[in-house]
């Protein structure tokens, strides 16, 4: 009788056995992989926007304070995203003819919101979002003295604006879990309020002021290890502030 | 009763008939071999099968497309036909398990010429298992959180909940069977391998037997996997029903919660299980002519299991009333007034016929040697312990601590959809199964005819 | 309001253009196209950036998504960030922070009366009402009108267009037409209800001078006429009463829902609140005495309850005069026991001013000026009600004389504002008839109605948050209706309306104040308080002794039939609204339906059990509905409800229920006597969202007599086994006590002797947790979604013991919060989890539908999402998916999609905006700064919610109590909502 199989069949089998375990690890991992990268979490991806607006420029090169643009920050749970009468209070002096702001005044004359001159796609598009059932509050971080950059990683130095953390469930969890990690005193002018403290670091940055390794790293939109001695100084903050750490991480913090 | 267990063949012999190894052979792979002349009644219980699965397949589409509101389930009766049935089909596997390795471990010898039978059902119940605890959720796309898995959430499973021990001992249930079904499988593929002519068939045997070649070192190899297996699945016979027991009896629904759930399940199981292999049993080996191998010792022994369990199950329906009474517990109490006298009662009294009377019948060896009899009780225990759920799990809910949220639970169209649909994928799998599967293990036939064989070779001497 | 535009870069107009003259399907499909325009997409995206895609998987790409949730990264439990647009102001309005509300101070007209509101708005969005603390009618609660009032403005069925026979049209069209047809027309009529609103009455009066021919035809279904008739008879003058009932130590209501919908019932349930509290120090309660046809909720609070037929009523008043010395011949004596009329009567002189004489709107004008004397003649008039002169309602014609009118051809141009007498009246379809030979005919409503079917012409109205306008209150107090929003649709203000047929056009907000002629600041403080400082309607001087005819008991042979308006959709001018249609009626539970009510005898009489359909005949006139048995009526009384049976106003209104108009007439809109009930042999399905009412003595409502409570405080039956020792678990209280250590714990209080079961709570619930309608079908599969609930009980049976006067109780049910919540253990993804604060959290975005926790919940309060029943009005499988009702969302609160367990949350998203205002301040919350929605709706504040671990907390307080009870305590759930015992106050004279 012929022979059934080739003596490579012996070789398949074992091969066959070894890629029943690996190919699904594999693409598991793969999936993670993926699903943690800027591919899916747009981290560092600028968008395409009506208007080039560069943070850079107006925040560190002109030290604009971010209150201006974004007016309610410390009033409500949205930062609030600027109207074209802001825009218009200076680019109607300045930049009058420049055809990039051609835009912003199309909106003004015809009072309609900014659109795209390409496409006519109404408004920006959105860089940092957190989903639908995720509640966040401006206001209570700022009030806190977390700094914009904690989550918005190195937005001064932004010329088009990027997503600066991922926003995974569990990076506001390690936060929400260890506060001390985010909360610092400004070594320089101590007796600043947490809130103040926040607006003021901006103004450092743009003075060029001395910037501590923290500080230096919220700039840059880094990952910053606190020593022990400011996670310390961390935990008296928490309890000076009545920080309820343990309440932080219940799921009614954020979801509703 | 295990001393006169191990030695049936004293009265009658497991394997009748003037055999030889190749009859032997020839009759159980004949089936396989022999694709062109199937019994009819093949035919038909496939097609009858094959068209349930397509109202399976239908319910689940409109299922995933509409929500779990084409259902009955409604407040306070949030779950019924979906739990039911599986509750229902992971009991039915496990006669499978029962009569492979505990069976095994017990050197039963009767268990050679049914177990790879039982072992298939149990594969297939568990499939069609399986399905009900993914499609009743809400929104079975996220149902793969009930996995642990490192995720960007930073959130686990809540190791406290039943459900969760549910998908362990589901899974791990599924896992051992398969394994343990297919190591039985490897000589008989072999022997496949060697006999069918068609090369596409004997490709995919080959395929199957992993090269198996029936040396000494291989027979040795296979004895130690297959003791071992074994070993594994002895305890999930136990456990896996357990477990599943534990959905109800950790809740604080009267009715539900009940110590005495676990064994009473494991029973309901067994039970429900050996009923389902003579449902099954009974027709084939008359339309495969295997008679001489599944004989009426076979029929006699899963008889008289099944009345064992039964008498075990019963006697949980009592314990229940009984506590009902002695808790002193006016909702354990009105739980069991209400299966006496409530809108469901009828349910309640036909399970008791079905699950406590009927099989008394069994009590008598005339009857258990009565196939017709034997096959009718074996559907009426089937429909009882589907009942049996069906008492727990809607007529528990639907009445409990606070009247003004009482209801009703009529099922619809799509409940009995689903579970006809799963009976239909079951009978398909098994009807495939039989076809192109040898239903029966040969060479443990075979090697138990060796063993049987001398000694009636001594009678004819004596004869002589 | 301007913003409206250029906030959201919505063009309103642009909208308006394309939706004009578009209905039915069309209008779908052309909302359907606006609602794909990028404009409406932000309008929506602002508040809602898709908040469905995640919970609610759009059906149509559902497959697409699952694909995608499995392949992409299947472990991440993350999907790819959908693409999203801010869309920013071109002009930012000063008073609009974003994300955070803004509150006006409005008023809802309301049947002749009006209620003070503050409507809250988010970025221009009006998404809930609430009472107006400075409005004395109001004081800060609400009734299920008033809660659900909002839904009507997103209503989709509303009118949107003018229509001329059905055609689109333009207002420019038909004031063109009616200016040509008004000067040279016969007679002019004006149809109107009871206006609350002064300058609209003004505006009448002008109209009429301009048109001498011009006659104003009063038409309101359910109206006070009988109030104000008795108060002619015995003052002379017309009257209404206004209560002041916490001075009341003795009440006798006499057919008087005045706790749950007489007018002025929310501020009454207050004040009668105030005399019911019992505890340890305060031991003296009001008795309430309740003379009834049909059990009301207040009958529920009675402590002694007499069903009596209305046609007795009369009588039943004459005998109360007589003994208590204003009338000089007894009444029908025979009416109740001899220790009941000694008891009563004792009450009422010992009382005197301290007493207070209830009488209901159906009652005869006799059986009111009868009140006015017994109450004259107890001194009572001055303290606990005093009489002030009714609004002077013009009416120069009845609607019978304007049929005749009509037909004759005496009137042939007239003009229905909001009234809908083809539908509301027994006329109707003479009425229909007769419009039609009118030369001009207009009819101006929300809806399309019956009437707007029989004019040539449909005229859109704006809703109350949509327009200027004013509002008496019961005792003239004048609130301003301020508009929220620019009208959505093409509509017109009725105070521009007249003008313009006046040849003067002009704008609302200038009529109004042509009205107040005020200084801007003086006005700007009107708008603010939401009530103006004008003075109040006079008050009437009653002489001591007051000459009232004798009333006489009218005999009823065969049935006697009492006509109300519906508990929920009252005379139908609700009946487009999912809220009250899903609201579960008081007794009944009945949901998207009425029924002809049958007392527990009569029904046996007849043998008819619940859903047989019977024929009720009165007079000539007969209609058909299903029978439904209510025990607690007047033996051989039929109670019937208005408001359904609607043939035109909407598909939510159509098709549900039965009409009862036919049986109604001029003389008598309450019902009469001699009326017929037999079976059809037909049945009918209705959905009751409670199908059991007895309590199986189970220790659930804990009820007792004031002596019963002396003696046993907690009123705790004996068998029952109360709450399980704390020391009873294995696992010591340490740690459950180190997680709450020093966080705020949220607790609530439901006093079961203020809760008269009006429903508010529900609505209020059902309007600020964006909770959905499921319809009549799922209602009946037992899914309604409703978060808090009012179970209903019969207690011990009183009197005869024929079951047709049971004592009846309520009891709200919301999720109880467990300390130990028995649903936390068995959810296999912990998506319901304890807070700190000990909220037993529901994370819908975690759920994946296991549903094990409601099978483990024994107090049934969670709800689930069987189907995808969000934005749908009624008919959620017709997969209508509404834009304009996306707008009513809260945006605090997640919207859940379908296969999403909900329940009951304590308004988290409330006491989340609390904390971080508090914590922004470095404090914590402080006690009553969180007002859950129901408790904020409760006109008798019987739900109080706070901090329990605060022991000065009102809440803490209140569970001080030895009222204070957990329910099936004796499970261990340790809830944290508490119930405190229902006291009653029965006089021990009288035998029950």
């Amino acid at each position: 009788m012929a022979r059934l199989f080739s003596p490579v069949a012996n070789t398949i089998a074992r091969a066959s056995l070894v890629a029943a375990v690996a190919v699904p690890v594999g693409a598991i991992v793969m999936g993670s992989v993926v699903s943690r990268s800027p591919a899916n979490t747009n981290v560092g991806v600028a968008f395409d926007q009506p208007v080039p607006f560069s943070h850079a420029h107006h925040s560190i090169e002109l030290g604009i304070d971010c209150r201006y643009c974004h007016t309610s920050v410390t009033k409500s749970s949205s930062a609030g995203i600027p109207s074209t009468e802001t825009c218009m209070s200076c680019h109607s002096q300045i930049w009058t003819d420049s055809p990039l702001l051609e835009p912003v005044r199309q909106s003004w004359a015809e009072g309609k919101p900014i659109r795209f001159a390409s496409t006519g796609e109404v408004g920006w598009n959105r860089v940092a979002k957190v989903p639908e059932f995720v509640y966040f509050n401006h206001s209570i971080h700022i009030a806190r003295g977390i700094q914009c950059n904690e989550c918005h990683g190195n937005i001064q130095e932004q010329h088009m604006t990027a997503k600066g953390k991922p926003f995974f469930m569990k990076w506001c969890l390690d936060c929400h879990r260890k506060p001390e990690k985010a909360l610092y005193v400004d070594e320089q002018q101590p007796d600043l309020t947490p809130q103040e403290k926040v607006f003021a670091f901006y103004r450092k940055i743009q003075e060029g002021a001395k910037l501590s390794a923290r500080e230096l790293a919220l700039k840059k939109g880094r990952e910053y290890q606190p020593t022990a001695a400011e996670l310390e100084k961390g935990r008296e903050m928490v309890q000076k502030m009545d920080i309820k750490v343990k309440t932080l991480a219940d799921c009614y913090i954020c979801h509703r | 009763m295990a001393e006169t267990l191990t030695k049936p063949h004293d009265e009658e012999p497991l394997i009748e008939g003037n055999q030889t190894y190749a009859s032997l052979t020839e009759t159980v792979a004949g089936v396989v071999q022999r694709q062109k002349d199937h019994p009819k009644a093949w035919f038909v219980a496939f097609v009858l099968g094959f068209g349930l699965v397509n109202v399976l397949l239908l319910s689940i589409t409109y299922l995933v497309y509409m929500g779990i509101g084409i259902w009955g389930n409604n407040q306070p009766v949030a779950w019924s036909f979906d739990i039911i049935n599986f509750v229902w089909w992971i009991g039915i596997g496990h006669a499978g398990t029962l009569i492979s390795a505990i069976l095994l471990l017990m050197r039963q010898e009767w268990r050679t010429s049914i177990n790879r039978f039982a072992e298939a059902m149990t594969i297939f119940a568990v499939m069609c298992a399986g399905m009900y605890p993914l499609l009743h959720t809400g929104r079975p796309w996220v149902a793969y959180w009930l996995l642990p898995y490192p995720n960007i959430l930073a959130m686990w499973p809540q190791p406290r909940s039943p459900l969760v021990w549910d998908v362990f001992a589901v899974s791990t249930y599924m896992t051992v069977s398969i394994l343990f079904w297919y190591t039985g499988l490897v000589p008989d593929l072999a022997t496949l391998r060697e006999r069918v002519k068609n090369r596409f068939a004997k490709v995919l045997a080959g395929m199957g037997s992993l090269g198996w070649r029936g040396s000494a070192k291989h027979w040795m190899r296979y004895e130690q996997a297959y003791i071992i297996l074994a070993g594994l699945s002895t305890p999930l016979v136990l456990s896996v029903h357990t477990i599943v027991s534990f959905d109800f009896a950790v809740s604080i629904l009267p009715g539900w919660q009940a110590t005495i759930f676990p064994p009473y399940f494991v029973a309901g199981a067994v039970y429900a299980g050996f009923a389902m292999v003579l449902t099954f049993m009974i027709p084939m080996r008359r339309w495969y002519r295997i008679e001489h191998l599944v004989t009426m010792n076979h029929i006699d022994w899963m008889a008289k299991i099944m009345l064992t369990t039964g008498l075990i199950v019963f006697y949980g329906y009592i314990v229940e009333v009984f506590y009902a009474w002695y808790s002193a517990n006016p909702y354990e109490q009105f739980m069991m007034w209400n299966r006496w006298h409530g809108p469901y009662a009828p349910a309640y009294w036909l399970l008791i016929l079905c699950n406590g009377v009927i099989p008394q019948l069994l009590w008598s060896k005339k009857n258990r040697r009565n196939l017709k009899l034997v096959f009718a009780v074996s559907l009426v225990v089937s429909l009882g312990m589907w009942l049996e759920r069906f008492i727990i799990i809607p007529v528990s809910l639907h009445r409990d601590f606070l009247p003004s949220s009482w209801g009703m639970y009529y099922p619809t169209i799509w409940d009995f959809g689903m579970f006809f649909g799963t009976i239909g994928f079951f009978v398909m799998m098994m009807f495939l199964f039989v076809r192109f599967i040898p239903m029966i293990s040969i060479f443990e036939v075979r090697e138990l005819w060796s063993r049987i064989r001398p000694q009636r070779a001594e009678v004819k001497e004596v004869e002589a | 309001m301007e913003e409206t535009k250029t906030q959201t870069g919505l063009d309103i107009e642009e909208i308006r253009r394309r939706l004009r003259g578009e209905r039915g399907q069309r209008y779908w499909r052309s909302l359907e196209e606006v609602a794909e325009t990028p404009e409406f997409q932000q309008f929506l995206e602002d508040e809602f950036p898709n908040r469905s895609s995640l919970l609610d998987l759009d059906r149509r790409s559902f497959l697409k998504v699952m694909g995608a949730s499995l392949a992409l990264a299947g472990l991440s439990g993350c999907r790819f960030l959908p693409k999203e647009k801010i869309v920013p102001y071109v002009k930012a309005p000063e008073e609009v922070v974003p994300g955070k509300p803004t509150y006006y101070a409005t008023a809802m007209p309301f049947a002749g009366s009006s209620i003070g509101l503050i409507a809250k708005a988010v970025m221009g969005r009006p998404i809930k009402l609430e009472g107006n603390e400075s409005h004395p009618w109001s004081l800060g609660a609400s009734d299920v009108f008033s809660q659900a009032a909002i839904l009507a403005l997103y209503d989709p069925d509303r009118g949107t267009t003018v229509k001329n026979r059905g055609f689109v049209a333009t207002w420019e069209e038909f004031l063109a037409e009616a200016r040509k047809v008004l000067p040279q027309a016969k007679g002019v009529r004006l149809v109107v209800g009871d206006v609350a609103s002064p300058t609209l009455e003004r505006q009448l009066a002008e109209f009429q001078a301009i048109y001498p021919n011009a006659k104003i035809v009063r038409h309101e279904p359910v109206s006070r006429a009988n109030v104000r008739e008795g108060a002619k008879i015995a003052l002379g003058r017309e009257a209404l009463p206004v209560h002041d009932f916490s001075k009341a130590r003795v009440v006798l209501a006499v057919d008087a829902d005045f706790l749950a919908s007489m007018p002025g019932s929310v501020r009454y349930a207050r004040e009668f609140a105030g005399t019911r509290r019992v505890d340890e120090e305060n031991q003296s309660l009001s008795r309430l005495y309740c003379v009834e046809p049909a059990p009301t909720p207040t009958g529920i609070l009675a402590d002694h309850r007499l069903p009596i037929a209305q046609a007795d009523l009369e009588g039943f008043l004459q005998h109360v005069a007589y003994l208590a010395g204003a009338a000089s011949q007894p009444g029908a004596a025979n009416l109740a026991p001899e220790s009941f009329w000694n008891g009563l009567a004792k009450d009422l002189r010992s009382a005197g001013a301290q007493a207070a004489v209830v009488v209901g709107d159906a009652c005869t004008p006799a059986a009111h000026a009868l009140a006015i004397a017994i109450q004259a003649k107890l001194g009572s008039v001055g303290s606990t009600v005093r009489y002030v002169a009714a609004p002077a309602v013009r009416s120069d014609q009845r609607l019978s004389a304007l049929v005749t009118d009509l037909e004759s051809g005496a009137a042939d141009a007239v003009l229905f504002l909001q009234a809908n007498p083809v539908y509301s009246s027994g006329l109707g379809e003479r009425l229909g008839k007769a419009i039609g030979k009118a030369k001009l005919s207009a009819c101006f409503d929300l809806y399309e109605t019956e009437t707007a079917a029989a004019c040539s012409w449909y005229l859109p109205a704006p809703h109350f948050l949509e327009d200027w306008s004013d509002a008496r209150a019961l005792d003239g107090t004048v609130s301003i209706v301020q508009p929220l929003v620019e009208p959505l649709h093409d509509t017109l203000s009725v105070h521009s309306l007249l003008p313009a047929l006046m040849n003067r056009p002009s704008e609302p907000l200038a009529e109004v104040r042509k009205t107040w002629a005020v200084d801007d600041k003086t006005w700007r403080t009107w708008l603010n308080e939401g009530v103006a400082s004008v003075p109040k309607a006079a008050e009437l001087p009653v002489p001591a002794t007051v000459q009232a005819p004798v009333g006489r008991s009218r005999r009823v042979d065969g049935f006697e039939v009492a006509i109300r308006p519906d508990p929920t959709v009252w005379d139908g001018t609700f009946a487009n609204n999912g809220w009250l249609q899903e609201l579960p009626k008081p007794f009944t539970k009945l949901t998207w339906d009425n029924a002809v009510h049958l007392s527990f005898s009569a029904a046996e009489s007849l043998k008819v059990s619940n859903g047989d359909v019977v024929r009720v005949t009165l007079g000539e006139r007969s209609v058909e509905g299903p029978a439904w048995i209510l025990p607690g009526l007047a033996k051989n009384t039929v109670l019937l409800h208005l408001g359904y049976g609607r043939r035109a106003g909407g598909r939510v209104a159509e098709g549900a229920g039965f009409d009862v108009y036919p049986l109604t007439s001029e003389d008598s809109p309450w019902g009469g006597v001699g009326a017929r009930v037999e079976k059809t042999g037909k049945r009918a399905v209705l959905a009751s969202a409670q199908m059991h009412f007895s309590m199986e003595g189970r220790d659930i409502v804990r009820m007792g007599t004031m002596e019963e409570y002396r003696r046993n405080p907690s009123l705790k039956p004996e068998h029952a086994h109360g709450e399980a020792p704390r020391d009873l678990t294995l696992y010591s209280d340490e740690e459950k006590r180190r997680e709450q250590e020093g966080v705020q714990q949220w607790g609530m209080a439901i006093d079961l002797n203020l809760c008269m079961g009006c429903n508010a709570c529900v609505t209020a619930c059902q309007a600020e947790n964006n909770i959905p309608v499921v319809g009549k079908d799922q209602v009946q599969r037992g899914r309604e979604m409703h978060w808090i609930r009012i179970d209903h009980y019969y207690g011990p049976r009183a009197g005869d013991g024929s079951g047709d006067n049971p004592t009846h109780v309520v009891q709200p049910i919301n999720c109880m919060q467990c300390e130990n919540a028995p649903c936390e253990p068995v959810c296999p993804v912990a998506a319901t989890v304890h807070s700190h604060e000990g909220l037993n959290q529901m994370v819908y975005n975690r759920c994946v539908g296991t549903r094990y926790c409601s099978n483990n919940c024994p107090y049934k309060v969670r709800r689930f999402n069987y189907l995808n029943y969000q934005f749908a009005q009624k008919n959620f499988d017709r997969k209508e998916d509404i834009p304009l009702l996306k707008l009513l969302n809260n945006p605090d609160v997640t919207v859940r999609g379908r296969g999403v367990m909900e329940k009951c949350t304590y308004c988290v998203q409330r006491i989340n905006a609390a904390r971080i205002e508090a914590k922004k301040k470095g404090r914590d919350i402080r006690d009553g700064e969180v007002v859950t929605a129901c408790q904020q709706a409760c006109p008798s504040q019987a739900i109080v919610f706070g901090d329990v671990s605060d022991p000065n907390s009102r809440v803490s307080q209140i569970k001080r109590n030895q009222r204070n009870y957990a329910l099936l305590g004796e499970l261990n759930t340790r809830p944290r909502t508490t119930y405190l015992a229902r006291v009653t106050n029965p006089n021990p004279e009288i035998e029950a």
